[in-house]
């Protein structure tokens, strides 16, 4: 090779040309190479992407279903209503009548009228449409409740949010919308529905993000498996007069946090008109406790547990059976658990025990100290008198119910639960102490006379509430009223095109 | 000094009739090269990261088997699947298993159930070891592959065959898995201005 290959080409021109067509060749293969992987990519794409073509707000479950039959058909069944663990379950319990302290502790509130445990999501309309804390309103202007109660109940609420704004939606009455959300929670709730990639729609939590500076569009996808059940449950309360629904994060996601947010805005969700303390009702903080559960601090995400991977045939899918992890517990807890199931339920039953035993001594200070509260004022306590007392009864039930309401919480976060309960019971004693010093006040030294609640009947009867006439008017509402709303809703249904099939 | 240099590159330097449209040529070769380079993330695949796995659609069913199991919180693709006592033994493992996937996906000549390839075993076995080792000396498991092969002992997945891929593995067993998908080649800014 002494002589440069110039030379050589100068003798034997082919070289050249070889030279030439040889790098041709090499880039022409290099190109090829580049479009296969391109194309490859879309493949991957493609894999994922629904053979149907849906819509952005299409609200219909069965109509995503056309796409994923399977995944369908395991969300279908949670219309099944059997399964009964010790504390919760799918199965109808009333929970007032379990235990009637709720009635007292709930007084004036509409959760003394009708509180059940809540059953599948598939229920979510239904159940909303049954309850007698909705009232029998006769028209779109009336009712107790307003639209904020829709905005976790249905995949319609995004639908009809991307014709009105979020505050104009809350501030309709609750039955301004009978006719428009009639999907119960699904597919679109969590879904993407161009790739099915998980999505949060919830317009409350993004703001709640946004207010902490915090940005919940583009997480990693094991924290989305946790952020779309965030998107419903979590405490929330309704703002002002507009009724805004808004999560009271801006100071902390710990119960301590929340509370110092709500006693800044003096907020209350209602007086309670025995002892009349202003009461915030806790609305199951799930995700809020769930931070304290050693799962959630070791990467378990909710749908690790509540939606396993379960195999159907030759093929796996997520279980969109969402229920609780004690009716799947292979599925669920063995996947990481080696222990039997006899004794991964006694560890759970353990820990709800422990919690639901010393829910009932806080319940039982409480309901004491509204009844003698109510004594006092009965007996000319003053404002004055009777103002620390009442800070003390808000504290305690807020701790009370920030347990109570959130259902996994006793097993969740055990701990927190603990500290949270025996927090409330110290403010509970200590209002009831001093309340026995406004009494003494007052010149009564004896025990206070506690009146006969040991079912739901002599509960309501104590608060007031006529359940059989509230019952018959639902009847008669769901028999009269309801059915033309659920006409309306039908025929507007029945133009909306149904997913096509692109693939 | 770089006289050495010089005759190398002067060997090389076409004739001046010839030097245009031999720069073209190498213009067009380096950068579909660099487009091959970056339409293929080729630089990922020095990373541990889970997503460049998937880049190859056939490995959802192993990824998303893996991302519901309890591995999940502690060990990735690599922790298992390349060898981890020296970097050289790493690397030149991570390359050598990589190019292979990469050709036989390229060809289309993938199998609808992958199984691992002795190499593979070996190095699974390995890492089984390397992490659960205080477990496994007490049952006398803390064997290599030969040994295993010489019908001197057993696989720890010929046990434990659900770990932690679960035993349905063919490609199509995970159809609608929520796994990292590709991004587009398409820049944000190019897509604006077609927009």
């Amino acid at each position: 090779m002494k002589t440069p290959l110039s030379e050589k080409i100068a003798k034997n021109p082919w070289i050249g040309w070889a030279l030439f067509l040889g790098t041709m060749i090499v880039v022409f293969v290099l190109g090829l190479l580049a479009a296969s992987i391109v194309q490859r990519r879309t493949e991957a794409n493609l894999m994922n992407t629904p053979r149907y073509k849906i819509d952005e707000f299409e609200p219909r479950n069965e109509a995503w279903g056309m796409a994923f039959p399977r995944e369908y058909q395991t969300y279908s069944q949670m219309s099944d209503t059997l399964f009964r663990s010790k504390y919760g379950g799918s199965a109808f319990r009333d929970l007032l009548d379990e235990d009637p302290r709720l009635v007292i502790l709930f007084a004036g509130y509409a959760f003394s009228k009708d509180f059940n445990q809540a059953r599948g999501h598939v229920y979510s309309v239904v159940d909303v449409h049954n309850t007698l804390r909705t009232g029998t309103p006769a028209n779109e202007n009336e009712g107790p409740q307003n639209s904020s109660c829709w905005a976790c109940k249905s995949p319609d609420v995004a639908r009809v949010m991307a014709k009105m704004s979020p505050a104009d939606f809350y501030k309709t009455k609750w039955s301004a919308m009978l006719s428009e959300i009639v999907n119960p929670i699904g597919c679109a709730n969590c879904h993407n529905p161009s790739d099915m990639t998980l999505r949060l729609f919830q317009i409350p939590l993004k703001e709640a993000y946004e207010r902490m500076g915090k940005n919940v569009e583009s997480l990693p996808l094991n924290k989305m498996r946790t952020m779309v059940c965030a998107q419903c449950h979590v405490e929330y309360y309704f703002k002002g007069d507009g009724k805004y629904v808004t999560f009271p994060w801006d100071k902390g996601l710990n119960v301590d946090d929340i509370e110092k947010y709500y006693d800044e805005y003096a907020f209350a969700d209602w007086i309670h008109p025995l002892s009349k303390t202003p009461i915030i009702k806790a609305q199951h903080p799930d995700f809020e406790l769930f931070q304290h559960s050693i799962h959630y601090q070791r990467g378990v995400s909710c749908a690790d547990c509540h939606m396993p991977y379960v195999t159907e045939g030759s093929q796996k899918i997520t279980d969109h059976k969402v229920q609780s992890p004690l009716n799947n517990m292979e599925a669920s807890c063995m996947v990481c658990h080696k222990q039997t199931k006899e004794e991964l339920i006694k560890n759970v039953y353990d820990r709800q025990d422990r919690v639901y035993t010393q829910k009932i001594v806080l319940e039982d200070l409480l309901v004491k100290a509204h009844i003698e509260a109510k004594f006092a004022w009965d007996n000319g306590a003053n404002e004055k008198m009777m103002e620390p007392v009442l800070k003390l009864i808000r504290q305690a039930q807020w701790r009370w119910d920030f347990v109570a309401a959130s259902h996994g919480a006793s097993f969740h976060a055990p701990l927190e639960s603990m500290r949270i309960i025996a927090d409330g019971i110290e403010k509970a004693s200590e209002a009831r102490l001093q309340l026995s010093r406004v009494l003494a006040t007052l010149g009564h030294n004896e025990p206070v006379p506690m009146p006969d609640l040991s079912s739901k009947e002599k509960a309501q009867a104590y608060v007031g509430i006529d359940l059989k006439k509230l019952k018959g008017e639902k009847e008669e509402w769901k028999k009269n009223v309801l059915p033309k709303w659920l006409q309306l809703a039908k025929e507007r249904e029945q133009n909306m095109p149904l997913p096509e099939r692109i693939m | 000094m770089f006289d050495w240099a010089k005759q190398i590159l002067k060997r090389f330097q076409p004739p001046p009739n010839w030097r245009v449209p031999v720069i073209v040529l190498a213009g067009i070769f380096t950068g579909t090269g660099l487009f091959v380079f970056y339409t293929s993330r080729a630089w990922s695949y020095v990373s541990d990261d889970p997503a460049t796995c998937v880049n190859c659609h056939i490995m959802r069913t192993q990824y998303v088997t893996w991302h519901h199991s309890s591995h999940r919180e502690q060990a990735t693709c690599n922790d298992c699947h390349v060898p981890h006592d020296n970097i050289v033994r790493k690397y030149y493992f991570k390359a050598n298993d990589g190019l292979r996937h990469a050709t036989i996906f390229t060809l289309n000549t993938y199998p609808q159930t992958i199984y691992m390839h002795k190499p593979g075993q070996r190095v699974v076995q390995e890492n089984c070891i390397r992490c659960h080792g205080n477990l496994t000396a007490m049952v006398k498991a803390n064997v290599d592959l030969d040994t295993i092969l010489a019908g001197n002992g057993k696989r720890c997945w010929d046990c434990h065959r659900e770990v932690p891929h679960g035993t349905v593995k063919s490609l199509s067993a995970t159809p609608y898995g929520t796994a990292p998908v590709p991004k587009t080649d398409t820049p944000n800014w190019l897509k604006k201005l077609i927009k």
